[in-house]
């Protein structure tokens, strides 16, 4: 119950900004998924402009206030630049499948394992525990200064720094669970040139870790039943693929928007690529590359122990071989298939290099 | 660790394909072997895990890269460039249980919200809560810019916070969500573009996250979440209150960290009870001039008071209910931070009911 206030105290009331609205009458429905972001893009609230001039942070569709300061700072204020149609899909799949690592992974039919199967899942589990969070640190870089008339895409990027946090604890908890412990860093992810960390474009960093970075790990996850010798880590694998499969999707559509919308920028992505599909097979940050602390462990857990090394090697490269694969698929349907036709890509040379 | 070695033999049911030789030098290195960490209660949860060296959190975390807590370092990589690198500058210890509970209450707008319940309005009443929705949407946006914006500069080192910070972002994106779903649902719409000093304070904060966590728990955070509260208890129908009661949850956990963390910093740096006392007196001071704005508090006033009619008496006595509820939760919160708070030392916009 609220104290009385004294009449004389309290002010006049302007009411003035009451016709000061947004467009009005909207009637969002609520579909068979509940309210989804796609049921609220109604009327002039769902129309996304190609160039945002919004510099205070308002929402898409209140009504400016002239007197509103420029306090956005925003760099990504080109719809094609970080673009994705159907991103509220993704965005509440996302939010509708999220998952604890503490409850939902079956963590009690972990048993001890052989020393060299353990050594190899607790080396595997530190490099994922390390890399799992660039995709955490840098769509979170990019989330600060994009504007806010994007925040469908916006929601997606958020939910994947969700996602990558999960997966970055799922792993250690993962090395720390059955008598072994972290092993040794890799430096997969750094500082380097052309580096996820440090690219200055949206679509150059979201093509190098959503759809090479990434893809390669959705690989490696789909067929997690491979390498798992308990339920918990099956369950481990099956449920980080379900999120990776989004982030990957993020990425192709993204690209697919911008090949369609800024067709001027099709040559550069292709440069992208170039030097994506070059590092595929090498890159630290695949599992299945050429480093050793990775690709020796992935093949001890894939042979069966220390000493079924070489059928564990020959899974790898089927693996290598598939990761190739399903990138030449993700990249057909992002609208870059040509490179594949024209001579550009060297993925053919790659697939026989694959062995190596 | 096993010290078996490795049989080099080609399967003759295969295909011929050169296997390398393998080195096995990544094996029996870790720092600390034989970890075996069992589920409790709540899971596998990722305090659980600090045991040993894995629980050891050093006052400084120079390491530039992405090396896991407790793995060994990688030597020579290239720098990521993490600019909050101490201890006393992000800590909370309460971190890690909060990111389990934020991922066990975790919730979906689109589905855990009875949208039905929503049923017209008088227009007023509708005009006054799209209103809120509209401010409180953009206090979301401005807590996603925020934290997204410090969380990828956090060194490795403290996962911990990190990881909460990728729950709070997401909350940040509910709240942005629901409101906007909540304002487009009803016949209604977005409202006028708040004009906010608190937003820009925040969003200015670059110098420290301290700093920053200041604004954010003990001004922003806890204005928003005493103000959820009366919009609780003065809720038109059951979606809102649903929607209110998951914002509370979602800022108390905010609240919490960034009191732990004020608390862990202030007891070990003197200093930082000075910057921090200045930021929450600048922070306390913006959000008067805001409130002199009659846009929010005439909306808030509406609501609390049934509409038009009822908002100048009644709504306003509430609002100065709520005005001063938060104004005394705040002193409690400083008093317990052992930061000097009264009543008297408060903007005046704190004491409503005094005649100005
Ligand atoms: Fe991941
Ligand atoms: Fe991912």
């Amino acid at each position: 119950m609220s104290n009385p206030a004294n009449d004389e105290i309290l002010p006049e009331l302007h009411l003035s900004w009451m016709k000061r609205r947004g467009p009005w009458n909207t009637h969002a429905e609520p579909g068979k998924y509940g309210l989804t972001l796609a049921d609220i893009q109604v009327g002039e609230y769902g129309e996304t402009p190609e160039e945002s001039s919004n510099l205070t942070g308002r929402s898409r569709g209140s009504t400016p206030r002239s007197t509103a300061m420029r306090i956005g700072g925003y760099t990504v204020r080109s719809k094609s630049d970080i673009w994705v149609e159907n991103a509220s899909f993704l965005y509440e799949e996302a939010l509708q499948r999220q998952w604890s690592s503490a409850t939902d992974v079956p963590w009690n039919t972990i048993e001890p394992l052989p020393d060299d199967v353990e050594q190899a899942q607790c080396q595997l589990a530190t490099f994922l525990t390390e890399v799992e969070f660039v995709a955490g640190d840098v769509p979170a870089r990019w989330i600060s200064t994009t504007t806010p008339d994007y925040f469908e895409a916006r929601q997606v990027l958020l939910a994947q720094v969700m996602d990558e946090s999960r997966h970055m604890d799922v792993f250690r908890k993962r090395a720390l669970a059955n008598g072994g412990g972290l092993m040794k860093a890799t430096g997969a992810t750094a500082g380097f040139v052309g580096g996820i960390d440090l690219s200055r474009d949206f679509t150059e960093m979201s093509s190098r870790l959503h759809i090479s970075g990434e893809g390669a790990v959705l690989t490696i996850f789909r067929m997690g039943e491979l390498m798992a010798y308990n339920d918990a880590e099956k369950a481990i694998y099956r449920l980080c693929a379900q999120d990776e499969a989004r982030h990957v999707a993020f990425g192709v559509m993204h690209l697919r928007y911008m090949s369609q919308n800024a067709p001027e920028r099709r040559e550069e992505i292709d440069t992208y690529l170039d030097e994506a599909e070059r590092a595929m097979l090498t890159d630290a940050a695949n599992p299945a590359g050429r480093l050793t602390q990775t690709s020796e462990s992935l093949c001890i857990l894939l042979g069966g122990g220390r000493d079924k090394f070489d059928e564990g090697f020959r899974k790898i490269v089927a693996i290598r071989r598939r990761q190739l694969q399903e990138y030449k698929k993700r990249v057909i349907s992002a609208g870059f298939g040509e490179r594949f036709e024209n001579g550009r890509s060297r993925l053919n040379e790659m697939m026989a290099q694959a062995a190596a | 660790m096993s010290k078996s070695s490795s049989k080099k033999k080609p399967s003759d049911a295969s295909p011929p394909m050169e296997i390398p030789e393998p080195k096995f030098n990544w094996m029996n290195q870790s720092r600390q072997w034989g970890t075996r960490v069992s589920p409790g209660k709540a899971g596998l949860t990722l305090d659980s895990l600090n045991v040993g060296i894995y629980g050891e959190v050093p006052p400084r975390w120079t390491d530039q890269g992405r090396n896991p807590r407790g793995a060994i370092p990688v030597k020579g990589a290239l720098p990521i460039g993490y600019s909050v690198t101490e201890k006393i500058g992000l800590w909370a210890p309460c971190a890690a249980e909060l990111y389990e509970e934020a991922i066990q209450r975790r919730w979906a707008p689109a589905t855990d919200v009875p949208w039905s319940s929503v049923q017209a309005l008088p227009d007023d009443v509708e005009t006054a809560i799209c209103q809120i929705c509209t401010e409180i949407s953009q206090y979301a946006n401005v807590d996603i810019e925020v934290i997204t914006n410090w969380q990828h500069r956090m060194s490795y080192g403290y996962h911990e916070v990190k990881q909460f910070l990728a729950t709070a972002s997401l909350d940040a994106a509910r709240r942005y969500e629901a409101l906007r779903k909540r304002a487009l649902i009803n016949g209604g719409g977005l409202g006028l573009e708040p004009v906010d000093q608190v937003n820009r304070f925040l969003l200015e904060s670059r110098g420290g996250w301290t700093e920053t966590v200041a604004g954010i728990a003990l001004v922003r955070g806890l204005f928003l979440a005493t103000m959820c509260e009366y919009l609780f208890r003065h809720a038109y129908n059951d979606a809102e209150r649903a929607i209110y009661s998951h914002v509370i949850q979602d800022v108390a956990r905010l609240i919490t960290y960034g009191v732990d963390h004020l608390r862990y910093s202030l007891a070990r740096d003197e200093e930082k009870a000075s910057t921090t006392t200045t930021m929450i007196a600048i922070g306390l001071a913006l959000l008067a001039r805001d409130l002199r704005d009659p846009v929010l508090r005439e909306a808030l006033a509406i609501v609390f008071g049934g509409g038009v009619a009822g908002a100048r008496r009644e709504g306003m006595s509430v609002f100065f209910d709520f005005i001063e509820d938060f104004r005394d939760r705040h002193i409690d919160l400083r008093r317990w931070l052992n930061l000097p708070a009264d009543v008297k030392s408060m903007p005046r916009a704190f004491r409503p009911r005094e005649q100005h």
